[in-house]
């Protein structure tokens, strides 16, 4: 496959590989790669270190239907789970205390998994209405009990969950003269200064919408892409989120005091197609996956790009940071790669 | 024979023999007398004791000449009747003590008089005799202060008689006797123990003849080694026995509070000392005196009894006089210390015993502490060390190191408190790093090449080596002696297990960033704090000590393995290739011209070395040692973490893999040693076991470095390595590796064309191996789910096939040829056939060797991705 050279700078001290005195330094590498899920990997997610003996964990799902659960201290997998019948496993989401794994496959299934002491077992799933590959949000709102925002029945919805109960809050359908097609992708999120639950969500036509759970209307929205909306993150702090399509840019918008979403400006990329985009906890940068292959990584504030990461030999399907920053990339290549990147110091 | 029993019998016999003897003494008559008393019962014996001893002591106080022969006889009777019978009769010992000592004075010199030697022994066990044979109460009123001239002259007599005569039976007789008349004999026959009034008696008596005892025993210690170690042994019995009864804390205590001098008459209240405090400071300083020069001799006495016996003397005095001899305090552990690795086991033993006796009790010396002194003999050692180390020859470096070892022993954890001492630290440094530096002037370290590039899974010695196999031997600038660099590793062993890990290892991985010249000896040193501060080869003297916990290792071991493998620490020039000098190059000579120079030992050609890239001899010799302790170090940190050890694999077991294959005999040796260390460690039955199970981590670090092969040439060779030692279960992730491979022999075509090919023979091989017959082909499908490991499945089926066929070489190499042909035909690239037929080379090469045959006829234009068409012209 031919592939169109970046012309993006690649200065980047790349994690702990860098010769110093080399006049351009190699690209960088990975710090480790992980191998063995044998299958695409279509979902990312660290557990911090509270399970198990204490070390960070790293959670893969893959086309191949299994989760397996990397310890990032020995760098192998401790523990496979099998639960959605060999379809696909698209989000993996701990929940705050930590020892509860969700996991979204395209079995139509939504599994909840006790992961404390050692366990793997199922305790409980949500039958999901909608085949698409939007990926489902969750917020805490207390302590066991939290709202699950999943693609819902009609191909248009987005369905508001109340959990554990699974109790169905609300079905979030855009008026009808909008049609903006399936919902891509969600974000559950809730504003500092108010308790209730905000909802962004991107759409088949490009769009990003903002929707007021509680109300369930529609608070703003904005045309960002011309392509599908592939996937979007949001940094409440500042009021600010970025998204990724099928088109070769990325589009970062903000949110106003009224809760209006304003596009900031468009960010343009080399090749087409961002399947995942994240920003960093310590919202510093950003990284996406990229269907060229590449991994790319932007400065959050200043949308500078700052390197383009190639390893994978197929498209990336999914980017993950740890909350002390380290950054992991799946890709159809079957190897997950983790990224030590401008370790904070 | 027969035996009279009662005293009537008996006299009835004696009476003859007695009276005859008393008319004339001749020697025949007091043989006849003795033979008479052969005969008689102990207690007819000491009835008739006075009586019998009558004429003989009669003969020897007769005025006038006598034949020496005459008076030896009469003594040995008298010692005879003696050892039969009890002297109950204060007047009596003391008459028979005068009269013994007599028959060897000589009025005209100091000397004993100049008499047989029999008769000297003869007279000597007539003595000891004596002494056995009193009364336990008699005899403690003997020692009253009128004896005092009496008994000075025996005293003086013996040892006169210890340190002049030849005979050393008489020499041994003597200081036994005197032992028995400073009452140090330690036989049965003196049971009873002094009370207080007794001892300070006693050592009153014997404080006046201290001076003359002291320097005559030294002079006999100090005397020739040949002179036989009994000799020597006694002698520091009796020196030591002497002095810690007279100069007892405890009876000097208690002296200064009773001042009543004894009422004796004048003469005799001359001689007698008060050991009053002058007195006891004067005799203090001049026993100090002594006491050095018996140490200095002794402790290098080549009989390891006398070592022994001064151990004893160390820790009589040092407990029984530790105020009053305040002074020797310093040279007497001193003296212990250096004994603690002493070549004797039971020297070594006895010497931790009493030492962990002094730390236990927490002994002081003086107002002082053990600790203290001994931290302040560290002290002053530490600050002389790099001096001692230049000048001194190996058996001085030998001593001088046994005793900083000794010290650290001894402290224990309280070395903190030198080494946290900045100067301190730095002169202790300074000194191991001086004084380990090597000799890298041996031209054979570049020269030996592993010449057959086997397989290390071909030599399984695990069960054969036992856990730390040997070291590779080295070669020092500054010593020759391999016990020197044992104490070198024993004295960082111990800094490492006492000591502060993190300052220590700070401060030597700034030695060994700071200059090439200090790296080696760092390497050296740290390897030997790590294994120490695990606990390894330490034996431990403080029960209270706590060790380094495994986390605070494994951190440690951790960041020194980093600094280690660091390209530009792992990757040094050890030997001119001329094949690489290509493109290659300019990325290394920028990046990683690591060539070292070892300038200190090559100045004439260090000047060259920086600035022609071409490595000196000795620059090479310097960076193949420093790999190899790089080597031995990972080995250490294995059996200093165990298990643990396990985690580090992912970093660790990649770089010592890659030396394993290296072409210098001495890094592969290394590296081959290191992996069997690693084996026994983390619990790996043999070296494939643990290649197998870390496949994971080799992996990784493969595809990596595949990445910049122009840094990493090697990484074929570990990946070929990994194939020819892994099962089946490592085909999932080694499969997009494969396809890395061929990514980057595409693009290296014509540089790596050799080791690539290698390794994809090494692939097949592997692959015939795990699946040996077709029906397992179809699991090996199931198996692997993702496209390239199906891909690589049907090749191998169609490979399989062909198994049975038997294909030559020839037929090979034609196939080859023919399908280039084709293919270049149909790119229209006829022209760059030439080109091709080097690939026809090495892919002969290739399919020459013995396993698996790629059968041509069933080998499809798809099969052949595997050892792809050259790409190079796209």
């Amino acid at each position: 496959m031919t592939m169109e050279q970046e012309s993006t700078p690649s200065d980047v001290p790349g994690g702990d590989c860098t010769p110093t005195r080399m006049a351009a330094p190699p690209p960088p590498d990975p710090q480790f790669v992980l191998r063995g899920t044998q299958s695409a990997v279509h979902a990312l997610h660290f557990c911090g270190g509270a399970q198990g003996q204490g070390h960070p964990l790293l959670l893969s799902g893959s086309l191949s239907g299994l989760v397996h659960i990397w310890s990032l201290q020995t760098r192998r997998a401790v523990a496979t789970l099998d639960g959605h019948e060999g379809q696909c496993v698209t989000w993996l989401q701990t929940l705050p205390q930590g020892h509860q794994l969700l996991s979204q496959g395209r079995d139509l299934k939504l599994c909840l998994w006790d992961l404390a002491e050692g366990r793997n077992a199922v305790v409980d799933s949500v039958r999901l209405e909608s085949i698409g590959f939007c990926r489902g949000s969750v917020l805490a709102r207390g302590h066991q009990h939290w709202t699950l925002a999943v693609p819902g029945r009609g191909s248009d919805e987005v369905q508001i969950l109340e959990m554990p109960s699974k109790t169905s809050v609300c079905t979030l359908k855009p008026e009808a003269d909008a049609k903006p097609g399936m919902p891509m992708c969600l974000e559950l999120w809730q504003a500092n200064s108010s308790p209730r639950p905000l909802l962004l969500a991107g759409y088949e036509d490009g769009s990003v919408a903002l929707w007021d759970v509680s109300e369930r209307k529609v608070c703003s929205r904005i045309a960002c892409h011309t392509e599908p909306v592939m996937a979007l993150d949001f940094d409440s702090q500042k009021a600010r989120g970025v998204s990724g399509s099928a088109e070769k840019a990325l589009a970062v918008w903000s949110l106003d005091e009224q809760q209006a979403l304003q596009a900031l400006r468009t960010q343009e990329l080399t090749n087409p197609g961002i399947a995942d985009v994240k920003i960093r906890p310590d919202r510093k940068i950003l990284a996406t996956a990229g269907w060229d292959h590449r991994i790319r990584v932007f400065h959050w504030w200043t949308m500078k790009p700052l390197a383009v990461l190639a390893f994978h030999s197929a498209t990336v399907h999914c980017v993950a940071f740890a909350t002390d920053g380290l950054l992991a990339a799946g890709s159809r290549d079957q190897r997950i790669s983790v990224w030590s990147l401008y370790p904070r110091t | 024979m027969a035996v009279f029993d009662t005293p009537e019998e008996a006299f009835g016999v004696l009476r003859p023999v007695c009276v005859q003897l008393t008319k004339t003494q001749t020697v025949e008559n007091v043989e006849r007398l003795q033979a008479q008393l052969q005969a008689v019962s102990d207690s007819a014996l000491q009835e008739l004791q006075q009586y019998i001893l009558f004429p003989l002591r009669f003969t020897l106080k007769a005025p006038g000449p006598k034949r020496e022969r005459l008076i030896q006889s009469v003594v040995e009777c008298l010692t005879f009747v003696l050892s039969s019978t009890c002297v109950k009769e204060q007047e009596l010992l003391q008459e028979l003590f005068s009269e013994l000592s007599a028959c060897l004075y000589s009025p005209n010199s100091q000397k004993p008089a100049a008499v047989s030697e029999e008769l000297k022994l003869a007279v000597i066990q007539g003595l000891s005799t004596l002494m056995h044979s009193a009364y336990g109460d008699i005899l403690v009123t003997f020692y009253e202060p009128s004896i005092l001239p009496r008994l000075g002259f025996a005293v003086s007599l013996l040892l006169g008689l210890a340190e002049q005569e030849k005979s050393k039976q008489i020499k041994i007789a003597a200081l036994k006797c005197l032992q028995v008349l400073l009452f140090q004999c330690d036989c049965e026959d003196h049971p009873r123990s002094l009370d207080e009034l007794e001892q300070k008696q006693l050592g009153d008596l014997f404080a006046a003849f201290l001076p003359g005892i002291s320097t005559a025993l030294t002079r006999v210690i100090t005397g020739d080694f040949k002179q036989g170690h009994s000799i020597v042994v006694s002698s520091l019995q009796i020196f030591y026995k002497t002095v810690g009864f007279v100069m007892a804390d405890e009876q000097l205590r208690r002296l200064s509070k009773v001042q009543a001098k004894p009422a004796v008459e004048h003469r005799v209240a001359e001689l007698m000392v008060h050991r009053e405090a002058d007195w006891v400071k004067n005799t203090s300083d001049k026993l100090t005196i002594l006491i050095k020069k018996i140490i200095e001799c002794v402790s290098v006495h080549p009989h390891w009894k006398v070592r022994l016996e001064l151990i004893d003397l160390v820790e009589a005095l040092l407990v029984k006089c530790s105020q009053s001899l305040v002074e020797s305090a310093g040279p007497l552990l001193k003296a212990l210390v250096s004994l603690v690795n002493d070549e004797s086991s039971e020297v070594q033993a006895h010497c931790s015993k009493a030492l962990r006796h002094f730390a236990d009790q927490k002994v002081v010396v003086g107002n002082r502490a053990f600790a203290d002194i001994l931290s302040e003999n560290l002290h002053s050692l530490a600050t002389s060390l790099p001096r001692l180390m230049n000048s001194q020859d190996d058996q001085g470096k030998f001593s001088t190191l046994s005793l900083l070892l000794g010290y650290l022993k001894l402290l224990g954890p309280r070395v903190n408190f030198v080494l946290n001492s900045v100067s301190h630290l730095q002169r202790l440094s300074k000194a191991l790093i001086q004084v380990l530096e090597l000799d890298v002037a041996d031209i054979k370290v570049v020269e030996e090449r592993r010449w057959n590039s086997g397989h290390l899974s071909a030599s399984p010695r695990t069960s054969a080596a036992g856990p730390r196999r040997q070291i590779q031997r080295r070669y020092f600038r500054f010593f020759t002696d391999e016990r020197v660099f044992l104490l070198l590793r024993q004295v960082c062993q111990l800094l490492g297990f006492y000591g502060n890990l993190y300052l220590l290892v700070d401060h030597f991985l700034e030695l060994y960033h700071e200059s090439v010249v200090y790296r080696k000896q760092a390497a050296m040193i740290l390897n030997e704090l790590v294994a120490g501060a695990a606990g390894l080869e330490v034996e431990n003297l403080h029960e209270k000590h706590t060790e380094t916990s495994p986390e605070e290792l494994r951190e440690i071991v951790t960041s020194i393995l980093e600094e280690y493998t660091s390209q530009e620490n792992w990757y040094l020039v050890t030997c001119i290739k001329a094949e690489e000098m290509g493109e290659e190059l300019t990325v290394k000579q920028s990046g990683l011209q690591a060539i070292t120079s070892g300038a200190h030992t090559c100045q004439v050609s260090s000047f060259l070395a920086f600035s022609n890239p071409s490595p000196t001899i000795c620059s090479m010799n310097s960076n193949i040692w420093q790999i190899c302790i790089q080597l031995e170090g990972i080995g250490h940190f294995a059996y200093a973490l165990g298990k643990d050890f396990r985690l580090l694999l992912m970093s660790a077991l990649y770089p010592v893999l890659e030396k394993a294959g290296d072409q210098t005999l001495l890094i592969s040796q290394a590296a081959a040693s290191a992996m069997m260390d690693i084996c026994h460690a983390c619990g790996y039955d043999s070296l494939q076991h643990l290649i197998n199970q870390n496949s994971d981590y080799l992996v990784n670090g493969i595809s990596l470095n595949l990445r910049h092969l122009s840094l990493h040439p090697h990484t074929p060779k570990v990946l070929e390595v990994m194939l020819q030692n892994s099962d089946a279960s490592l085909l999932p992730l080694v499969a997009d590796v494969v396809q890395d491979v061929l990514a980057t022999l595409d693009q290296f075509y014509d540089k790596r064309a050799t080791s690539f090919v290698s390794v994809l023979h090494a692939l097949l091989a592997a692959l015939a191996r795990w699946f040996p017959d077709t029906g397992n082909l179809g699991q090996l499908r199931e198996q692997s789910v993702g496209e390239e490991g199906s891909h690589l499945s049907q090749r191998l089926a169609t490979l399989e096939e062909g198994l049975e066929n038997t294909t030559t070489a020839e037929d090979i190499e034609q196939f080859l040829l023919n399908y280039l042909k084709e293919k270049d035909v149909a790119d229209g690239n006829v022209s760059d056939f030439d080109n091709e037929e080097g690939l026809g080379c090495t892919g002969s090469v290739c399919g020459s060797s013995t396993v698996p045959q790629e059968p041509a006829p069933s080998l499809g234009s798809s099969d052949l991705a595997l050892t792809r068409a050259p790409t190079h012209q796209r």
